[in-house]
Formats: C-alpha cells, structure tokens, sequence
C-alpha cells in the first residue's frame, strides 16, 4: 500500500516534473525568440524559390576603325541596386595590343561574372574606355562607348560603338599638335543619359566582344526572356 | 545512371585545332592547355598536348595542324567555364625556338558545331635595344605562364603585337544543364535562328 502510494507520489511528481520542464522551455524561447524561430527559418528557407542567377562568360575581342592602333581598353560593369555580384572581376584593363598586319587591335580578354538578382530593374551594363599608348608610354583618350549585356540566353557576338568628347576649336588646333584632348570628369556619364545634353561629342571606331549569358531560375519567377 | 536530383552538369568537348594562319612565319608547333575554375573537374580525356611541326604547303598559305582535342569536364556552377590557351612556336633567323603567339578563348556554351577563329599575340619588348638584343640572342620575352593569357587580372601592364590566327572546330555536348536550372539558349532567338547560325557547318 505505502509503495503504491509511494509509486502513486512519484508519478505525479515525475508528471509535475516534466511539465515544469516544457513549461520553461517554452517560456525560454518565447524570451529569446531564437531557438524556434531559426528552426523555422531554416525549413522556410530549403523551401522558398532560390534566387535568380545570371553569367555574364566571354572576351572583349578588339577594337576597329581608330585613327591609330596601340589601343588598350578599361572595362568595367555597372549594374542596380538588387543585383549582387557572386564571383568574377567587374572592373579591369586589357593589355595594350599593337597589331603587326591589320587594322583592328586583338586584347582576347576574358570576362566571367555571376550575379544574383532580387529584380530586373538595373540589368548589367558594360561600359568601356579605350586608350591610345603611343611609343613614348604617353596615354590619351580614344572613346567612351557602353552596351548592355544581353537579356537572353545564349552566345551573342556584339559590337559597341565608342564616341569622345569634342572641345572648342582651339582645344582641336591645340590637340592635334600636343595630343590629349578633353575627358569625362566622372565615368557615369558614360552609362547614363542625365546630363548629356550639353556634351558635343565625335564618333569613333567600335568594339567587337563575344558574351555568353546563362540564365538560371529566370523561368520560377515568371520572367520570359 | 540517371537521376532526378543530378548535383553537377558535364560539358563534354571534341574538336580539333584545325590550322594557322602566320603571314611571316613557317615550320610551327603549338601547345594547348585548358584553364578552369575550382568548380570545374576534368573526368576524362588530355588536359594538355604539343602537335607536330607542321610547315605552309605550296598552294596555300596556311600551316595545318589537324590536332585532336578530347576533354570532359564536370562542374556546379558555371562561373569558371574552360578556357583552351593555344601557344604557337617556331625558329626564329638563327635557330632556336622562340614563341610566335599565345591566344585564349572560351570553350562555346552550347551544344552543337562551333567554328573560332583566335587572334595570336606575343609580348613586346620594351625598348628597341631590348628588341635588338633579343633578336640577336634568341631569348624573345614570353609568359612565363601561359595560363596568365586566360586571366583577366595582371593583363594592363603588358603589351602585345597581335601577329596571327589559329583556326579550331569544337563540337559540343552538355549534360544536365537544364536540369539543374541553366538556361544557354533562349526559345525567342532558337525560333529566328540566331543561335543557330554558329552551328552552320
């Protein structure tokens, strides 16, 4: 009878004893709010939709149609608020090419980048400067030029056709004796429509690249490309 | 073996390097090397090789090396896609074996035929002294790596005379890419024929 009671006792407390227990549990996570919720946020996250990627892969070839030919180009890619770059460089210069027969400068210089991407808004653009070096290392503008990377997928041979800034007459007399001529104070421009209306600009030769773009998930968020 | 879930995609690659187009120069090998990034892994097939020496034929003006290329690769992410880097060499006036020209380019992304011509350049020396100098002793600068060819980085500082062309045909065959969710041709251009027009043969 005293060890049933006794038995009796110890089950009510081993009762009281294990809801104590979940009682404080749930009371100490209701305080911290971090061991159930990152529990939850690590299920959610295996479940949601993972986000769209973007590989911009290929060279930027050369260059044509400029009055001389030791060219050299500072590349560069621009892109929105909601994009992330993943790997690869987005800035960089090629080497400076001097062909022996032709006419057009070959750099062969790679470009390999992943994005990420929350929206469409700001899809990458690649800008570019090229560059005279003559004989004596002495560098001097040749063009500005910008072109979008592709939005569909697959490989695209593109062509971007460069422009640079024209001074007053005496800034042309003065160039075409000493060299230099004017350039762009901040590189934005080159990207950007805002504030060109007042800029009195020349033509000048073109950029060849080859761009692959792989697209990866565009599909799960109902875009068509 | 197929599987619903695959976690890498292959890139498989057969083609040759057909030939070379060197106005000034005769009597050529060349050197093929593929650069990849960490993701990537060859499975199977030669990573590097040196052709035979091959000289311009009496008709034509064009140094035929027919050379085979045979190379899988498996991956996880696209980033880092194979590069082949082709060096060509040959005598020079006295001699010995200088480097006629380096060239880089990706392997092509979709399946199918492709034809790529590539740009051939060799480093220049500095000065006309050096230039001299080197014709006379046989030592032309060269990269001590060529693998630096299929980089982007380092690049601004040198500079190059582009001096030639080299020919190669790839066929390529892909494997999973869908499936894991890359997109390398668009059904808009497919359906105009855009993508197609590398694959003529």
């Amino acid at each position: 009878m005293r060890t049933h009671q006794s038995l009796k006792s110890n089950e009510t407390l081993r009762r009281l004893f294990l809801f104590a227990c979940s009682e404080t549990q749930a009371l100490a996570a209701r305080w911290q709010h971090k061991p159930c919720q990152t529990k939850n946020i690590h299920k959610q996250s295996t479940r949601k939709t993972p986000m769209a990627e973007l590989h911009i892969i290929g060279q930027i070839i050369g260059a044509t149609g400029f009055p001389q030919n030791s060219l050299f180009c500072k590349w560069g890619v621009h892109t929105g608020g909601a994009w992330r770059l993943l790997s690869g460089l987005k800035e960089g210069q090629t080497q400076v090419d001097m062909p022996q027969t032709g006419d057009m400068a070959y750099w062969s210089h790679p470009i390999d980048l992943h994005y990420t991407t929350k929206g469409l808004q700001g899809w990458p653009k690649l800008h570019l400067q090229v560059w005279h070096q003559d004989s004596f290392g002495r560098c001097q503008l040749y063009g500005y030029g910008y072109i979008h990377v592709p939005s569909s997928a697959g490989q695209h041979r593109l062509q971007c056709v460069t422009w640079r800034p024209l001074g007053t007459w005496q800034d042309q007399l003065a160039e075409m004796f000493v060299g230099g001529g004017p350039q762009l104070r901040s590189p934005d421009l080159i990207y950007s429509g805002a504030d060109r209306y007042r800029l009195h600009t020349v033509g000048m030769g073109t950029v060849e690249l080859e761009l692959c773009v792989i697209l990866r998930h565009f599909d799960r968020y109902g875009v068509e490309s | 073996m197929t599987s619903n879930n695959p976690a890498v995609f292959l890139l498989m690659v057969n083609g040759q390097i057909e030939a070379a187009d060197f106005p000034e120069y005769d009597g050529l090998y060349c050197k093929y090397c593929f650069v990849y990034g960490h993701d990537w892994a060859p499975t199977s097939g030669l990573e590097e090789g040196i052709s035979q020496i091959t000289s311009k034929g009496r008709g034509s003006q064009r140094l035929v090396w027919n050379f085979p290329l045979d190379i899988t690769f498996k991956s996880t992410n696209p980033f880092g896609w194979p590069q082949i880097v082709v060096s060509v060499y040959g005598p020079d006036t006295f001699g010995n074996d200088v480097v006629r020209g380096y060239g880089a380019i990706h392997i092509p992304f979709t399946p199918g035929k492709h034809t790529k011509t590539i740009p051939m350049f060799v480093p220049e020396s500095t000065s006309r002294l050096q230039k001299f100098t080197s014709w006379l002793m046989g030592r032309r600068p060269e990269f001590t790596d060529p693998k630096v060819v299929a980089q982007g980085e380092g690049r601004e500082v040198t500079r190059v005379r582009s001096q030639g062309f080299v020919t190669l045909q790839f066929n390529i065959v892909t494997k999973d890419m869908k499936k894991l969710g890359y997109e390398t041709t668009s059904e808009h251009s497919a359906s105009t024929g855009l993508t197609r027009a590398s694959q003529q043969p």
